[in-house]
């Protein structure tokens, strides 16, 4: 027994190194000369590794009780405990995903509001219909106002009237313009280049592109003859001269620029822009190349920019013609296919031919 | 309390180094930290808040001894990890006590943490082993084995403490002592 102890103590003093060097080279010795010594070496020192771990997870476990002495953990509890309250509870768990949520609805909310926010302040788009029988009004306007007076005498005077210009696109009286023109009017009239009035309807209207057909419901209107332009199916390039007739005042007024981008307002794929300068009236004025193909009707302008207006692209006129039946329109509507009259021709005479088929529109 | 115990959460980065400088501060940041976390998960899963500190502290001691072995490699953040071994520890729990474990309500991302759980789970079987084995022990050797192992108490000391004639005295009622507890730790 006695000698187990003396065994013990000094396998734990070699183990912990706490041995000379001549005491550790004897018990060396002794550990390789008997199995039993050299087992109980390596048990203990097992048995001296588990204190050890032992030891250090019970300081750990201590340090970490003292540090949790610290936190207030009733507290802590009473408000992270389930809550009565389902909804509580929901928003709890959801917690991130609600955050997330809100934050992009917030998000989308302000860049919606921003983007129109800085469209209304970047440009605002005018259209070029002309209102008559405005008070402040110029002096065109007024000269307009006696006339619609002593030919309407019947009509109340404070009644608004709207004037812009449309083209023919058939010979037997269909006339295209542009449906801002037109909207919500009564009654409509065009009035041909030599004067005469004729009665009008509306036979449609396509909301989405600002293009209305009227068709001359006139028992005194006679057939025109051929349509001298024609649509231009591919879209213009930009440089493209092009030209316009229309009626800002009583007497057609040609304007002439070229196609200046692709895209009109604010990035409108749907109309070009045009460096021709418009007035109120020109609205639904046919926009034509030097060869005589109709490029794109006039819709509108910049507010802020001067000499610059949108047309809309002529494939939409096409669109617009297919919409209502083809047989009413009879056999010379207008194509694309038709080789145009105008090609080759000096503008004047390019005017003289065209202005035939350019109608004032009058809405009441 | 709340808004100090947030402010004071350490980066990842300084949890790992502090704690392989055996920092206690960085242990009380780290402890801290992300106490309110599995509390709150425990709380919500059928547990109290003994139940909370038990897991979390087994959780705290599982990311220390991993990070003290040198083979920590953080895949995620310090606060995923501690989430998922915590609620690991807890499920395990649960599911001894065949309590319901069916809709377990999560407050962070989890990932796979069962390894490491189950390599504490052996470390902790040895762990408990030896406190049983000195619990059957008995004074005063049990005090005698921890201050002299555990408390690092030199013979010294012991001796005056325990009114012994002389070290040698001490020392050989130590080894006695020693004996009887390393029969019952290698008891099978």
């Amino acid at each position: 027994m006695r000698n187990d102890l003396e065994l013990d103590a000094i396998i734990e003093d070699y183990l912990l190194g706490k041995l000379n060097a001549q005491e550790m080279e004897a018990f060396e010795q002794l550990r390789l000369s008997d199995a039993t010594v050299d087992h109980k070496v390596v048990s203990h020192k097992f048995f001296l590794a588990s204190m050890d771990t032992f030891a250090e997870q019970l300081r750990l476990k201590e340090q970490l009780s003292q540090i949790h002495t610290e936190i207030d953990v009733e507290g802590l509890a009473a408000t992270l405990r389930p809550h009565p309250s389902r909804v509580v509870q929901l928003w709890r768990k959801h917690k991130s995903a609600i955050a997330v949520a809100a934050s992009f609805v917030v998000l989308s909310l302000v860049s919606i509001y921003s983007i129109q926010h800085s469209t209304q302040q970047a440009e605002r788009y005018r259209q070029l219909s002309n209102k008559v029988n405005n008070a402040i009004k110029t002096q065109n306007s007024l000269i307009r106002n006696i006339k619609h007076n002593n030919t309407t005498s019947d009509k109340p005077n404070n009644q608004n009237s709207f004037g812009g210009t449309g083209f023919a696109i058939s010979t037997n009286g269909y006339i295209l313009t542009n449906l801002h023109i037109i909207n919500g009017a009564d009654s409509l009239y065009v009035q041909n280049s030599k004067g005469e009035s004729f009665k009008v309807k509306s036979v449609y209207t396509d909301p989405q592109n600002d293009i209305a057909i009227l068709k001359i419901s006139d028992k005194h209107f006679s057939n025109l003859s051929s349509i001298p332009y024609t649509i231009k199916r591919n879209t213009s390039n930009i440089g493209e001269i092009v030209y316009t007739l229309g009626y800002p005042k009583d007497d057609a007024v040609l304007g002439e620029g070229y196609v200046s981008s692709k895209n009109g307002f604010v990035g409108d794929t749907t109309q070009y822009q045009v460096a021709i300068s418009v007035n109120p009236g020109n609205s639904g004025g046919p926009v034509l190349d030097n060869n005589g193909n109709l490029v794109g009707i006039i819709s509108g302008k910049p507010d802020q920019t001067e000499g610059a207006a949108f047309a809309i692209k002529s494939k939409y006129i096409l669109e617009a013609m297919r919409a209502i039946p083809q047989d009413s329109l009879g056999a010379n509507k207008l194509s694309t296919n038709k080789k145009s009259l105008l090609s080759g021709l000096k503008r004047t005479k390019q005017i003289e031919k065209i202005q035939d088929y350019v109608f004032m529109i009058k809405a009441y | 309390m709340n808004n100090s115990l947030k402010s004071s959460v350490p980066t990842d980065r300084e949890v790992i180094l502090g704690i392989l400088n055996n920092s206690e501060d960085t242990l009380n940041k780290l402890y801290k930290a992300y106490y309110a976390m599995v509390l709150q998960f425990i709380l919500n899963n059928n547990g109290d808040e003994d139940d909370a500190k038990d897991v979390y502290q087994e959780g705290i001691i599982i990311l220390y001894n991993k990070i003290k072995a040198g083979n920590f490699e953080l895949s995620s953040k310090l606060k995923t990890y501690i989430y998922s071994v915590c609620r690991r520890i807890w499920l395990k729990k649960l599911s001894l006590n065949s309590k319901k474990t069916g809709s377990i309500t999560d407050y962070e991302d989890v990932f796979a943490v069962e390894e490491d759980v189950e390599n504490h789970e052996e470390k902790d079987a040895s762990f408990v082993k030896m406190q049983s084995a000195l619990d059957h022990l008995g004074e005063p050797c049990k005090t005698i084995i921890q201050d002299f192992y555990i408390h690092n108490l030199s013979m010294q000391d012991i001796c005056e403490k325990f009114g012994y004639t002389n070290t040698d005295n001490a020392k050989t009622q130590k080894y006695k002592c020693l004996q009887r507890l390393k029969k019952i730790f290698f008891q099978p």
